[in-house]
């Protein structure tokens, strides 16, 4: 047990989600209706509010939409081992932007435009999260 | 004509600030709210509305009848509202306003405040992850404080408009320099800018001299109607337009910078008002981090959309210039406490009790910000009352 916060993974609007992280594979819910692929899931398209929803799997791949490299530990111990760590938004190619953070790579020279493709951190108790990873040139 | 065209702010009164042991948020709240009470010249009897949120270091449901009980009061009307940042304080003045013209209410007490600084450190606080309002998506993640939140905004707009960490310096300068004016404020020893460089990356792209502080402070103000403020002979301030808008909640959920909520609710609160940003004798921006101001400053509209940095940089936001910014100090140096002494500070330059950082024959002062990450913008205009 690692303390750190942990989602609800029975909700039933997510659960797919998490199910599928765990299986190390990225996918989001795609409207039937119109089209969008949207995040977080929930149990409606927030474009047309059609309840038609079919999850799909994600190319994995985008764009650093933004970031920050959080150097202190929060209120309390939980994250004092992780400092330095990255937070970044993410856009992916298929359109929506999650926050995630970015492993594996140089982060002194991560920069806002920055392609990176999923991988994912198992953590504990059947979590898992996506988390990204920049793409060399 | 508007509910808000007829409300006055009558009183306002703040506790001490800073790092107050022992005090719970409901006892600063109570303090702050017999103050205002008092300087409004009321009694405890001619209130009978309670407009409250709790804070979020002492997080409750029903505050306002929890507030109205501690005070022994039994109101018609006790509402929480919580936007976040101004918008909190505005929205509940749109409530107060709604329920005068109902006749449910006639002198309104409005009190916020938090123990933040000492609860965190007796362990008893909220817990972590729970304030950013992404505890699924997000919090995971390690994205737990609201600081953190702005830092990626502030990155982008460094990214997207060559915005500096030195122009930041700027913000938390001018806000330390209005605070050295305010007798009550939490930090009054000035800075430099090489004070600001040295001090330690807590999120990047911001420093610790970027981050507001974490105090314990509870503030209150008392609004009724314009006709009744007249008949008190009290100095008092006036609603004269009231903007919002909103675009999201999670940062990852929010739109590019250009499309925020900042200048929307800006535009709507002075089209509302008859009036424009060079209008502005001062502006009182909700000042979570030192960007904030540069994102505030472009909403209103004192500089052009990307600029915000170079007007910061160039001493616009002293006191002495055309539109002095967070002329109490701001969340930055002054205290932090929900935002609302941004409101009292209005009022009070409006009132003409600002001492030394009284911008002499204020008419109008805006007060504008947001809650969240960026997620709720809230601006109201605000006149001297006659």
């Amino acid at each position: 047990m690692t303390g750190k916060p942990c989602p609800d993974l029975r909700d039933r609007s997510a659960a797919p989600y998490w199910e599928a992280a765990a299986r190390h594979e990225l996918k989001l819910p795609r409207c039937d209706a119109c089209g969008l692929v949207f995040f977080p899931p929930r149990d409606l398209c927030p474009n047309c509010w059609s309840d038609k929803l079919t999850w799909q799997t994600m190319s994995g791949t985008g764009a650093v939409w933004t970031f920050t490299e959080v150097h202190v530990p929060f209120y309390d111990d939980t994250w004092a081992d992780d400092v330095p760590y990255v937070v970044a938004v993410v856009e992916l190619d298929e359109g929506p932007r999650m926050l995630t953070n970015i492993v594996e790579s140089d982060t002194d020279s991560l920069a806002i435009g920055d392609r990176v493709e999923v991988t994912f951190e198992d953590r504990s108790e059947g979590l898992t999260l996506p988390v990204f990873r920049v793409v060399n040139s | 004509m508007s509910v808000l065209d007829g409300i006055a702010i009558v009183g306002v009164a703040e506790t001490a600030i800073g790092k107050l042991p022992g005090r719970s948020a409901i006892s600063l709240q109570a303090e702050a709210a017999v103050a205002a009470v008092a300087d409004a010249g009321l009694a405890k009897a001619d209130i009978d509305g309670v407009f409250s949120f709790s804070g979020y270091s002492q997080a409750m449901m029903l505050h306002a009848a929890r507030l109205a009980e501690h005070l022994g009061l039994r109101p018609e009307l006790a509402v929480v509202t919580d936007v976040g940042g101004p918008g909190t304080h505005h929205a509940a003045l749109l409530n107060v306003a709604a329920a005068i013209d109902a006749g449910m209410c006639t002198a309104a007490l409005c009190a916020y405040g938090e123990n933040g600084l000492s609860i965190r450190r007796s362990g008893r606080g909220r817990a972590p992850g729970t304030l950013t309002g992404g505890e699924d998506f997000e919090a995971p993640y390690g994205q737990i404080a609201m600081i953190s939140g702005y830092a990626l905004f502030a990155q982008r707009h460094m990214h997207l408009y060559g915005t500096t960490s030195e122009q930041l310096g700027a913000v938390a300068v001018a806000s330390r320099h209005h605070a050295s004016l305010n007798d009550n404020a939490h930090k009054r020893e000035p800075i430099t800018l090489a004070d600001h460089q040295a001090s330690p990356m807590i999120s990047s792209p911001l420093r610790r001299l970027d981050c507001s502080l974490i105090s314990d402070a509870g503030g209150a103000f008392v609004a009724t109607s314009v006709e009744w403020a007249r008949s008190l002979g009290v100095p008092f301030a006036r609603v004269l337009g009231y903007g919002a808008a909103t675009t999201h909640h999670i940062a990852s959920q929010a739109p590019d910078l250009g499309e925020l909520g900042g200048p929307i609710a800006a535009a709507r609160a002075f089209e509302r008002a008859g009036l424009s940003a060079a209008d502005a004798d001062a502006a009182y921006i909700h000042d979570a981090c030192t960007f904030s101001v540069v994102a505030g400053v472009e909403a209103l509209g004192l500089c052009g959309e990307g600029e915000g940095g170079p007007y910061a940089e160039s001493g616009a936001l002293a006191l002495g210039s055309d539109c002095p910014v967070n002329l109490h100090g701001g969340m930055l140096s002054h205290g932090h406490a929900g935002g609302v002494f941004h409101l009292l500070d209005a009022v009070r330059q409006l009132q003409g009790t600002a001492g030394r950082r009284q911008v002499d024959g204020a008419e109008t002062v805006v007060v504008h910000g947001n809650g969240g990450v960026f997620s709720t913008f809230s601006t109201m205009v605000l006149g001297r009352g006659r």
